[in-house]
């Protein structure tokens, strides 16, 4: 397979055909956040860039989006389906914590019953991701079997070379078939741009097996008495996360006879979230909530799904009001691990 | 330093409280609150630039939590919301053990280093470096220049904007809105067990995150907090789409004070204003 | 697009008061094919819905042997359940389902039932009595002891009725202690102290018990009492729902989602659940 390589600039002008022929392109810019791009110009990549403060699952599973709309009349009722965008979606510029996301939901969104709604527009985009020229001590990507260069979730991906040029590689059949469509902005790779390499390796902070163990057999331990004590039960963390997707389902009347049902992000660390209509709650405070929120993303969906909900982003820390740092909760969990059965 | 700590040990051995909310330093040196139970757990108290939270947020959830003093390392902004909560009801002054802490100011940005540039704005208008009343009282407080209030600036370009533009202006910010309710959480003033989002008999606001459903909201929160927002900037800090809450909060701060002299959180005696009702009140504002 | 969130229409053939708080509607598709089509299992739910004011989750208190209507039991609980409350005969409302597992219909054949249901936890039970009922030859011993507060909170009165006057089944209503009118005729005390007082043998037995989540509690240790194996006793969940599909995330009890895995368990399975529910 032929070795390509390409300049900032032809990658706008491939952003500017796709934005002509009506895709939606989403990209990162000099705000470094994901946004719906008007025009090419506004493209900035940067790999030396923090994770964007929330990740661009918007695209792909909204923070509200219709599910039908209904119009009634006395007993007679119609409901529509949404009318859905047909564009095409094209992600450039995800680091390996924001693509790997997507498979991972992925599986949640079709257990059994596939919710279209998602994947209409998963299967209908591009991700073109690019190596990540930054850590800082919220990131864990190494710790979860990714890394900085890790191509999960990626149709074509970037690695930054000197110039403003990239390498590029083909990573699906989708990434080869794009990358034959824009054949004319890619250039033959004749190996004359230098790499631009990492500084370092990022660190290695758990086990994670150590991790999965311990929490197989701890659900009931003091340790989740202090974990999330100081957690105030906002959802910046679920919000902002990639992988985070639960959804709430609520209905809105527009006018006496018409409106819709919608799907709304929502989230355990909620108080609401998991209360009966009786009045009992299973997780009444949020020391439960945030056990939750930790053994969801590192044994519940591994039972299910056979994958971490995480991508070691550290996005839900940086942001959170009272720096509860996940990394640091799974390294504490992962040196209870060693001596299990002493702090029962 | 060594003196909070000091404090902090001998109050929680002679059980002057029976914990202390207060900050502590993680490994990665980012301070954090914590609650001290123990005089070995007051060991790792500290106080410094990086100690934004402000800790009365968590009073509500120790309401009826047993007997004896909770004890809470306070800063002077801080200490407003106590007295506050304490106006409103919420809070005995008798059953808190009050450390008050000398402070120079806190950053904006939690990522970096206390700078003038990194100051918050709060701490520009902030009256009083040492807290009016305390039980005890930590630190010596440092000179520090004033960080310009930037917010000011941005308040009288507001002012001067037509209606229209001001809608155009607020609806873009709330056009961000996620509904992640953080605003809500770290707020020491919003205590409410049912928060007026969740009542759903009837439902007061689409819970649903859309344009209409995102303006309610907001406005809402910024309405309960009018003449009640003791100006910790709190909200702002933890919004997770930098949406400029604390314009409306403070804004109506400035007209509860111009309007009827009053300012929330500044004395222990003098009722809420949100609570009375004097003859003296202008009504001119009704038409 | 195949659209997993967006109901079927079903229109209201009857609505019965069962108490002052408890309804029971009779549902029918609007469109007959489907009607005949929808086929579930006894302990399967659906998720229903007023438009306009949302979705709730019931458990399908009809037998699947009854093909012709689907009914649901609900107790007025919050927005949805106050909103079809207000409903008529010929309102339209949403049905999306059958959701969840099923009880284990093939492994109680050919064994004693017993069914111990509490207040509103009778819908669900009932509909695997008239199941069991339906093939009743197929089953040996029936025992039904039911409960609720007081007289008044009974539901699906005549149906007690009819259970007590056929052959081959024990039926025992008992309500709380100063629940009773003057003069009822049935048993008075909690379903606990009842179970143990009729006293079913465990022998051979399958129990199926279903209420609030007090009288489950304190249910299972007298049926250890009395020698039923944990894997024949069987319970239903009722973790609080929104998608029914596995997807809104906040059904689940550990690694395990009620709406997809349950809502059906063993006591066998409870007791490797974590406590959440
Ligand atoms: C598998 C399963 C089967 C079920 N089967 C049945 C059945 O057969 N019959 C039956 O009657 N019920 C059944 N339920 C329970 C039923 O789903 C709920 O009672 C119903 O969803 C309530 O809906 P609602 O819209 O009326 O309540 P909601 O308006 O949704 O009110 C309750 C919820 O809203 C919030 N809330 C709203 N108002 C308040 C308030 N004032 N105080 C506190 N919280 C509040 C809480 O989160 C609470 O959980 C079943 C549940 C499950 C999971
Ligand atoms: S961990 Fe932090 S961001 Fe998450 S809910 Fe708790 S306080 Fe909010
Ligand atoms: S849990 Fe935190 S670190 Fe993990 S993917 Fe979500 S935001 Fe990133
Ligand atoms: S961590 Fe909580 S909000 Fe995030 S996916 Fe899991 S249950 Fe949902
Ligand atoms: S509204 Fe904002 S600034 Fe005012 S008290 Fe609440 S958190 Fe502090
Ligand atoms: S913190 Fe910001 S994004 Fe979250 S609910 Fe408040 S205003 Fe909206
Ligand atoms: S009800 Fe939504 S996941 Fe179970």
């Amino acid at each position: 397979m032929e070795e390509y390589i390409v300049s900032l600039d032809n990658l706008k002008k491939i952003a500017d055909e796709l934005l002509n022929n009506h895709c939606r392109v989403i990209g990162t810019t000099s705000e470094n956040k994901f946004k719906e791009l008007n025009y090419a110009e506004e493209l900035v990549l940067n790999p030396g860039a923090v994770p964007t403060s929330s990740s661009f699952k918007e695209f792909f599973f909204p923070k509200t989006e219709p599910l039908f709309f209904y119009k009634q009349n006395h007993s007679n009722v119609d409901l529509f389906n949404p009318i859905q965008d047909k564009s095409k979606i094209v992600i450039i510029g995800a680091k390996p914590c924001d693509a790997a996301s997507l498979p991972i939901i992925s599986k949640v969104f079709n257990w059994d019953y596939k919710d279209d709604l998602f994947n209409s527009r998963y299967d209908n985009s591009l991700i073109i991701g690019m190596s990540c020229h930054y850590s800082d001590e919220f990131c864990f990507c190494n710790d979860l079997g990714s890394s900085p260069e890790n191509m999960k979730g990626s149709d074509v991906f970037l690695k930054p070379l000197a110039d403003n040029y990239f390498k590029v590689v083909s990573v699906t059949p989708k990434g080869a078939e794009f990358i034959n469509e824009y054949q004319k902005y890619f250039e033959k790779d004749l190996g004359k741009n230098k790499s631009l390499e990492r500084k370092e390796e990022n660190p290695k902070h758990f086990d994670y097996d150590k991790v999965k163990t311990w929490l197989d057999n701890n659900f009931e331990n003091k340790f989740w008495d202090t974990a999330g004590e100081m957690c105030l039960g906002c959802a910046q963390c679920a919000f902002v996360c990639p992988t985070c997707h639960c959804f709430d389902i609520v209905d809105e009347q527009n006018g006496s006879c018409a409106g819709r049902r919608a799907k709304n992000w929502d989230a355990c660390q909620f108080s609401l979230f998991t209360k009966h209509a009786s009045g009992h709650n299973p997780r009444d405070n949020q020391e439960k909530r945030y056990r939750q929120r930790i053994s969801h993303k590192f044994k519940y969906y591994m039972d299910k799904f056979d994958e971490v909900l995480c991508t070691g982003c550290g996005r839900c820390s940086r942001g959170c009001p009272v720096s509860l740092d996940i990394l640091q909760i799974v390294e504490e969990i992962n040196s209870l691990s060693g001596n299990s059965n002493s702090i029962q | 330093m060594n003196e909070l700590k000091q404090i902090c040990k001998e109050a929680l051995t002679e059980k002057k409280a029976r914990f202390i909310i207060a900050y502590r330093e993680d490994k990665n040196k980012k301070t954090k609150p914590f609650i001290a139970r123990t005089p070995e757990d007051a060991e790792q108290i500290i106080f410094n630039h990086q100690a934004v939270n402000n800790l009365a947020v968590y009073f509500p959830r120790f309401k009826n939590s047993g007997e004896g003093k909770i004890g809470i390392v306070v800063k002077s902004c801080d200490l407003k919301a106590v007295t506050a909560l304490i106006q409103e009801n919420q809070i005995k002054r008798d059953d808190l053990f009050i450390i008050g802490v000398n402070c120079s100011g806190v950053v904006r940005d939690t990522t970096m280093e206390f700078s003038n540039d990194n100051t918050q704005i709060k701490c520009k208008y902030c009256q009083a470096k040492t807290p009016p009343y305390y039980d005890e009282l930590a630190e010596e407080s440092k000179e520090f220049e004033m960080p310009d209030d930037d917010q000011a600036e941005l308040m009288a370009r507001i002012e001067k904007m037509s209606s229209d533009e001001r809608l155009e202006f607020w609806s873009a910010e709330f056009e961000k809105c996620i509904k992640c309710y953080a605003c809500r959480q770290v707020c020491p003033m919003c205590y409410c067990e049912k928060c007026i989002v969740e009542k759903s008999e009837p439902q007061w606001i689409d819970t649903s995150s859309t344009a209409r459903g995102n303006f309610s909201w907001n406005i809402i929160r910024a309405f309960h907090m009018a003449g009640r927002c003791i100006g910790c900037h709190e909200c702002e800090r933890a919004c997770p789409m930098d949406i400029p809450l604390t314009l409306l909060t403070r804004k109506m701060g400035m007209v509860a004070s111009s309007e009827f002299g009053y300012r929330h959180g500044m004395s222990l005696t003098e009722p809420a204003l949100i609570g009375t009702y004097s003859t003296s009140d202008k009504e001119d504002f009704i038409k | 697009m195949d659209n997993i969130y967006k109901p079927e229409l079903v229109e209201i053939k009857d609505i019965i008061d069962e108490t002052p708080d408890i309804k029971t509607f009779r549902l029918q598709f609007k469109n007959p094919e489907l009607q005949s089509s929808f086929a579930f299992k006894a302990g399967q739910f659906a998720e229903y819905s007023v438009f306009g004011e949302g979705e709730c989750t019931f458990c399908i208190a009809s037998s699947p042997t009854r093909p012709e209507y689907l009914e649901c039991s609900f107790k007025l609980a919050g927005k949805t359940t106050s909103a079809m409350t207000k409903l008529n005969i010929g309102d339209t409302m949403g049905l999306r389902g059958p959701y969840g597992n099923s009880f284990p219909i093939e492994q109680m054949k050919g064994k004693n039932v017993v069914f111990i249901a509490g207040g509103i936890g009778l819908a669900p039970v009932r509909c695997i009595i008239w199941n069991v009922l339906d093939l009743r030859d197929q089953f040996k011993d029936i025992t039904i002891i039911y409960g609720a507060r007081t007289v008044s909170d009974l539901v699906y009165k005549n149906e007690l009725e009819d259970w007590k006057s056929m052959s081959g089944i024990k039926t025992v209503v008992t309500v709380d202690p100063g629940g009773e009118t003057p003069d009822w005729k049935g048993e008075v005390g909690f379903v606990p102290t009842i179970v143990e007082k009729v006293s079913p043998s465990g022998n051979d037995t399958v129990a199926i018990i279903c209420g609030p989540p007090i009288m489950i509690k304190y249910t299972f240790p007298v049926l250890e009492k009395l020698g039923f194996k944990e894997d024949n006793i069987i319970t239903t969940l009722e973790n609080r729902m929104k998608c029914g599909l596995g997807k809104c995330g906040r059904c689940n009890i550990g690694s395990v989602y009620v709406c997809k895995d349950g809502p059906v368990f063993s006591y066998k399975d409870l007791k490797t659940l974590p406590q959440e529910y």
